[in-house]
């Protein structure tokens, strides 16, 4: 599976761009804010239908225009796929397969796999739960289908649960039934969750490990566990202790909502206990596995993303990757970098075919070198 | 737009403010009620004035009524022990239109959403309770839409009336008639394969 045209119209600094890409290696080279990371974000709104820097769609249009349009020509098992999605002011956003609008965002999910690596990925280690969580249900749901509905309804209703004790409370005016009834609509799209996570961790685990000491070189063990309140008690069980809890808080305080991972090097919180080094090798081991994990279970390569990660990464680490690259278990990759003799030696070191772009303000000029 | 007469534009944007209709749909009206006689202006006006003022709810099932009690409630050839459950007026209407439903309605008002503020109390459930508690009532029909907040609802209402010896059933959710089935989204036809129905071979 690969991108072979990307056209852009009105996204972020980009007026009217068509890109034509090779079904091996890209390189985006420019300075900062010439709209590098824009391109991989466009590619990546074609695969996930939203960007992945969590910008809102309005804010991807063009300053001053009122729409955007992506369009993306993907060649998947030599079938040619059009990939399109429209967003503008007061209307409802499209997203077109081969010219036919979907019905729902969440049917795209999964047919084109997508795998982004950027510098702010150690926000998954970091931040709180939240990150942790965005990171095992975007793989899951590129994968299952199931997986994501199950979320999407969970999600929905969780909300409403949270806006009735809000309301209840406002209105002092307590409706048991209600709850009750939102808890038995959680129990089984959270037991399908709760079941994936589990099984995902530990299948993700061995691989985990065994790039973390490809990349960073080093004989610690890494370890990575799945923490939940469902882990302990059924959440029937605990949403009904917690209801008291519930009522005083105004939201729901049990469910995989609050389920995290924990991350250990050598049995010690890697948030606490790492270097700045460790933790960075640790997340691109993290995404690589993400990135192997796809592909082992969708049987085709994801399209890998690099966003500037060349500037960000020691040379040694650099190397490790690359060697990674080389090796051929990668399908289509997009790297962007800043500095363009730095990406030009590495690409004609790959002994792959390549194209590289030389970016500017909103444009894309295709490179000699 | 700009308008040669204050009166024009007046009655424009009375129409322009009716839900499906813009500026300039509201401008060919207007300008078709100038070019015929008065009175068809006054008849159309009276109409309005007379349906809003005279239009009631039925004080059995919510339904709009001339009356106190709705065409349908009052037709004593219906089947009164079995109630069909809607969200809303339109709902009856749809469902009228078949003619395959000789039972009476219960009208809603909406489904329970809370966070669009709409709570159980803001629904017509407790005068459908009521209705239950009464006795006469051998089976609700929940002809509801098929989404999350629909559930909600559906099971709201079952649990109130948990204590009452009255039967629960949704309409049935699946391929739709004349629909091909390559063409059916996964979730609905999955549904259809696990609430599959026996066939019988007429006679």
């Amino acid at each position: 599976m690969h991108l072979r045209r990307l056209i852009l119209t009105n996204f972020k600094n980009y007026e009217k761009q068509v890109i034509d890409c090779s079904p091996d290696i890209n390189g985006y080279v420019g300075l900062n804010g010439m709209g590098k990371t824009n391109l991989l974000d466009a590619i990546y709104y074609l695969c996930m239908g939203r960007s992945y820097f969590r910008f809102t769609d309005l804010n991807l249009v063009r300053h001053g225009e009122d729409f955007f349009r992506l369009e993306g020509l993907f060649s998947i098992e030599e079938r040619a796929e059009k990939i399109v999605a429209k967003v503008g002011k007061g209307r409802k956003k499209v997203l077109e397969r081969g010219d036919v609008p979907y019905q729902r965002l969440s049917e795209h999910i999964g047919l084109l796999p997508v795998v982004i690596i950027t510098p702010d990925d150690t926000s998954i280690v970091n931040e709180g739960s939240e990150e942790r969580r965005r990171f095992v249900d975007n793989t899951l749901s590129q994968l299952d289908p199931i997986y994501l509905r199950h979320l999407i309804t969970y999600n929905k209703v969780l909300k409403q649960r949270n806006s009735a004790l809000k309301q209840m409370a406002a209105n002092n005016r307590y409706v048991p039934d209600l709850l009750s009834v939102y808890d038995e609509q959680l129990l089984a799209p959270a037991a399908y969750i709760h079941e994936q996570r589990q099984s995902f961790t530990v299948d993700f685990e061995p691989e985990l490990r065994r790039l973390h000491f490809v990349i960073s070189g080093e004989r610690e063990q890494v370890t990575c566990r799945y923490k939940s309140q469902l882990l302990e008690e059924e959440l029937s069980t605990l949403l009904q202790q917690r209801r008291e809890k519930d009522r005083i808080l105004q939201r729901t305080t049990a469910g995989i909502h609050r389920d995290d991972w924990v991350f250990e090097i050598e049995e010690r919180p890697l948030k606490k206990f790492a270097s700045q080094g460790q933790l960075k090798s640790f997340v691109l081991a993290l995404k690589l596995t993400q990135y192997n994990w796809l592909k082992k279970e969708k049987k085709s390569s994801p399209l890998l993303l690099l966003d500037d990660i060349f500037d960000k990464l020691d040379h040694q680490r650099v190397q490790h990757l690359l060697e990674l690259l080389t090796q051929g278990e990668y399908g289509q990759v997009f790297i962007t970098d800043t500095a363009q003799d730095r990406l030009s030696k590495i690409l004609s070191n790959l002994k792959t075919q390549y194209l590289q772009f030389v970016i500017f303000n909103g444009t894309a000029e295709p490179s000699s070198s | 737009m700009n308008f040669s007469s204050k009166l024009i534009e007046e009655a424009v944007n009375a129409f322009a403010s009716l839900p499906g209709i813009g500026k300039k749909t509201a401008l060919r009206l207007v300008l078709h009620l100038v070019g015929q006689e008065e009175e068809v202006s006054e008849n159309f006006a009276n109409a309005i004035v007379k349906m809003r003022k005279g239009i009631k709810e039925c004080s059995i099932c919510h339904n709009i009524s001339d009356d106190d009690i709705c065409q349908v409630c009052a037709n004593k050839s219906r089947d009164h022990s079995l109630v069909c459950v809607v969200e809303s007026i339109r709902d009856v209407m749809a469902i009228e239109d078949t003619g395959q439903f000789r039972g009476v309605y219960h009208v809603l008002g909406g489904v329970i959403s809370p966070i669009e503020g709409v709570g159980p109390s803001d629904l017509n459930i407790s005068s459908l309770v009521h209705r239950v508690q009464q006795g006469e009532i051998k089976e609700l029909i929940m002809a509801i839409s098929p989404t999350i907040e629909g559930d909600t609802t559906i099971f709201f209402i079952s649990k109130q009336l948990a204590d009452h010896e009255v039967k629960v059933s949704t309409i049935a959710r699946g391929i739709s008639f004349g629909g091909e089935l390559e063409y059916a989204d996964e979730l609905t036809l999955g549904r259809s394969i696990v609430s599959r129905i026996p066939y019988r071979v007429r006679e």
